[in-house]
């Protein structure tokens, strides 16, 4: 039931708070923009996000039961009003409406956005075109990373990292790549009763089956009466690049990283 | 039983790519399922033997996918290798261990929130060429997406989608070389219709026939007026291919108003209500058959064509059989398109015989009028429609899953749709009153009293329970004799599918899923699905053992022995 519409501006935020204690339902006017975008705004919304977000967006947005907010795509809107109706009022059928005041939403409608937009305002140090020539050759990241259609897929998609990853992650991603995995993302290793043995990612699992991409990119299932031991994490997938590149061939592949912005 | 062997405890990937060749032999690899019809000739039959008439009574729920969408499910998996491809409305792409159910990955592609679909936002299922599987969109795009990884390779337009009220595209594509063939839907708006070929590899238009012809064209003056440029006659289903003759076979629907024929004259509005045999390299007309001639019915001719090879009056000969929504069995000389019989299958009111040529002679009083003409057989939505029928060559019968009904005809004035009443369908399915738990089987209806709203577009009250039925039906396709028939309460909105253990599997709209003995038409198992069935069944192997899967309600259940 909508029992509050706001035509324009931010002077009713009081009266809003107000209703939306009240009330489930605020809905902006499209064109409205956020009134709490600055530094402490984004940094007050963290608890926000875990407390009321997290559960099925991931701890730092990266997706789950719902959707990925690194990407900055927001397929029911992408204006500040948009997000702020969808965060406050939920997604029939998808997304629960989060109960909190207006001034919490717009907070963190500008945590959201961050999330979606963790590299944009940094600027490397390294060459990116040198990092293109490693991440394509020595490096061999390729063969497990794709940029548009090309390369592997048994690791992250990497075509738009540059936009959702600031600095200091892609160079932890490259030195101590364990550091953080994508739960898509871990590497598995089913070892059968039958003495073989696959590795690759796990995509899926329950009691009674594991599914696997293995490092052929190829799809595998097993069944886990037909399977002696599933060893998580192990092997790492990907190797730790800082006994294999030099520091300035890092700060290469991490300009390089940071210049892939996606087709946004 | 030529069994696919899959090593024990893992499904392979490489049984991608799916060349053509394979896709031309799809008989000899019984434990997938590569395309729509199963094979180019439609059979939709399953030469695998492992579930039969004697072990039936054994089967029982292997798995469950559930879709958790209230869209209806019409889709028909693609199974390779161990894995199913399926879509999930509106148009999403799963895929699956099809020994589990448990899903490797999904592919999400976001319609706009207003689509222009006349019957739901449904999609009927893919298409699979090398490594790539083909979706057509509500939003009339054709995507085509990595089958190993569900990235998206490209994305083509097929046209405006919110044009003339509204294009959508809800089939199966067809790969016929190293192009994709994809129909259109949008009968019930006064779009103008086509079918499209696409380069398998870039997208690219390849080649479009206008189902209309367009001025200068030949038949372009079986239209009065200006009736050609919005008569309708869609290519919403899915057709056939023969190799051999190199022919694209593809049914046509309904002209444009369906139930009134004022502005299009009393020509035949061609190529309305058709077969379409077209050549797949250049798209060019080499023979059409036209099953209703100026269509006041919505009889669309939108069936799935069934080839078949037979001796047939002292000669081998290459056939065409067509259980069409207008009630009749048909069978077409496919080389040239010849009409040799037509039976009914269901009960008619409306043709007292057929000339030399195949074109019905009319039974006056069978049109729709102002007040609604409740004496029409079969009724709005045919004895046959998009239901994937199933032919077995052991048998040597055609299996057809018809609706014997009964139902009312109104004419009304001609006029385009409103966005209110398109809103309206999108929000219950079809027009008429019924709601969104209209399709549940004949006590979710609320259509059986007289009386209800709705008759203004032709979708009238349904008639009570002893006047409307479906049926399984084993025909002989040679003769039009029907050999047996299995009767079920409703009439139904799923197809069926035979195979090699002589069953016949199908489901009906209150959720029976059924197997009949392909002999007899003797029910030997059932399952209570509990919801209604709008999909087609398939049969495949997973790790050596025999599945059988069909959608009840929004769940994709899936069948073994052990």
């Amino acid at each position: 039931m909508r029992n509050l519409i706001r035509a324009a501006g931010y002077s009713t935020i009081a009266l809003a708070a107000l209703a939306a204690a009240q009330s489930p339902k605020s809905i902006v006017a499209a064109g409205t923009t956020n009134p709490f975008n600055t530094p402490a705004d984004v940094q007050q919304a963290a608890p926000l996000f875990s407390t009321n977000c997290a559960y099925c967006h991931g701890s730092r947005g990266e997706g789950g039961r719902g959707a990925d907010l690194t990407a900055g795509i927001y397929t029911h809107g992408a204006s500040d009003a948009d997000l702020f109706n969808t965060i406050r009022n939920g997604i029939p059928g998808a997304m629960p409406a989060v109960a909190i005041t207006d001034d919490q939403t717009w907070k963190l409608v500008a945590f959201v956005r961050k999330l979606g937009s963790a590299g944009m305002g940094e600027k490397a140090t390294g060459n990116a075109s040198g990092g293109k020539a490693i991440f394509e050759g020595k490096g061999k990241c390729k063969t497990c990373h794709s940029i548009g259609l090309e390369g592997g897929t048994v690791g992250p998609d990497l075509t738009d990292v540059g936009r959702r990853r600031n600095l200091g992650y892609l160079t932890e991603s490259l030195v101590s790549p364990e550091a953080d995995v994508p739960i898509r993302y871990r590497a598995v290793q089913v070892v059968l009763i039958n003495g073989g043995t696959v590795t690759g990612v796990r995509l899926n699992e329950d009691d009674l089956s594991i599914q696997v991409r293995d490092t052929s990119d190829n799809l595998r299932s097993f069944n886990k009466e037909d399977i002696k031991e599933i060893k998580h994490d192990k092997p790492a997938l990907m190797p730790a690049y800082g006994s294999i590149l030099s520091n300035k061939e890092l700060a290469d592949v991490v300009a390089y990283l940071n210049s892939l912005r996606g087709e946004q | 039983m030529a069994a696919v062997a899959a090593a024990s405890f893992s499904l392979h990937a490489q049984g991608l790519p799916v060349t053509n060749d394979r896709l031309l032999h799809a008989d000899k690899e019984p434990g997938n399922w590569l395309m729509y019809g199963s094979t180019y000739n439609n059979w939709r039959f399953s030469r695998l033997d492992q579930i039969d008439t004697q072990n039936v009574k054994n089967l029982h729920v292997k798995w469950l996918f559930q879709g958790r969408h209230n869209e209806k499910f019409e889709t028909t998996p693609l199974v390779v290798d161990g894995i199913m491809y399926l879509t999930r409305p509106e148009n999403d792409i799963y895929a699956l261990d099809a020994e589990t159910g448990r899903v490797l990955w999904v592919y999400s592609y976001r319609n706009p929130e207003r689509t222009y679909n006349c019957c739901g936002k449904v999609n009927r299922g893919l298409a699979l060429l090398g490594n790539t599987l083909y979706m057509n969109t509500l939003d009339m795009h054709l995507i085509a997406v990595d089958a190993k990884s569900g990235r998206e390779l490209w994305k083509t337009g097929i046209y405006d989608y919110t044009a003339n009220d509204g294009y959508a595209a809800t089939g199966a594509p067809l790969v016929v070389k190293d192009k994709v063939i994809v129909g259109m839907a949008g009968g019930e708006h006064p779009v103008s219709g086509f079918l499209d070929a696409y380069d398998a590899k870039t997208g690219k238009l390849v080649w479009r026939f206008h189902t209309i012809p367009q001025p200068g064209e030949e038949n372009f003056g079986t239209w009065a007026g200006d009736s050609w440029k919005t008569g309708g006659v869609t290519t919403w289903n899915t057709g056939a291919y023969d190799p051999e003759s190199n022919t694209l076979y593809w049914g046509t629907s309904n002209p444009w108003p369906d139930y009134n024929r004022d502005d299009r004259g009393t020509g035949d509005n061609l190529y309305s209500c058709s077969v379409l045999a077209l050549d797949p390299d250049t798209g060019k007309l080499k023979w059409f058959y036209q099953f209703t001639p100026n269509d006041t019915h919505d009889w669309d001719s939108t069936q799935i064509p069934v080839l078949l090879d037979a001796e047939f009056r002292g000669q081998q000969r290459k056939l065409l059989a067509w259980a069409n929504r207008n009630g009749f069995f048909y069978l077409l000389d496919r080389i040239n398109g010849q009409f040799q019989f037509a039976k009914p299958f269901v009960r008619q009111t409306w043709n007292k015989g057929f000339d030399d040529k195949g074109r019905p002679e009319i039974v006056p009083g069978n049109e729709p009028t102002p007040e609604g003409n409740d004496k029409i057989q079969p009724g709005i939505d045919g004895g046959a429609n998009w239901m994937a029928h199933s032919y077995s060559p052991i048998t040597r019968l055609m299996y057809v899953f018809a609706r014997d009904e009964r139902r009312m005809f109104t004419k009304n004035a001609i006029r385009h749709v409103t966005d209110d009443e398109i809103a309206a369908d999108a929000a219950g399915g079809r027009g008429g009153g019924r709601g969104p738990a209209a399709n549940n089987g004949i006590f979710g209806t609320g259509g059986n009293l007289p009386g209800v709203a709705g008759g203004g577009r032709g979708r009238g009250p349904r008639f009570a329970p002893e006047e409307s039925w479906g049926k399984v039906i084993g025909i002989d396709p040679l003769t039009g004799t029907i050999k047996w028939e299995h009767r079920v309460l409703t009439p139904p909105w799923g197809g069926v599918t035979s195979t090699a253990g002589n069953l016949v599997f199908g489901g009906t709209l209150e959720g029976v899923i059924f197997a009949l003995d392909a002999r007899t038409g003797q029910r030997l198992w059932h399952f209570a699905g509990n919801d209604r069935v709008y999909a087609s069944p398939i049969s495949y192997l997973a790790n050596g053992k025999q599945y059988m899967s069909l959608a009840v309600g929004d769940v994709i259940a899936t069948f073994g022995l052990d």
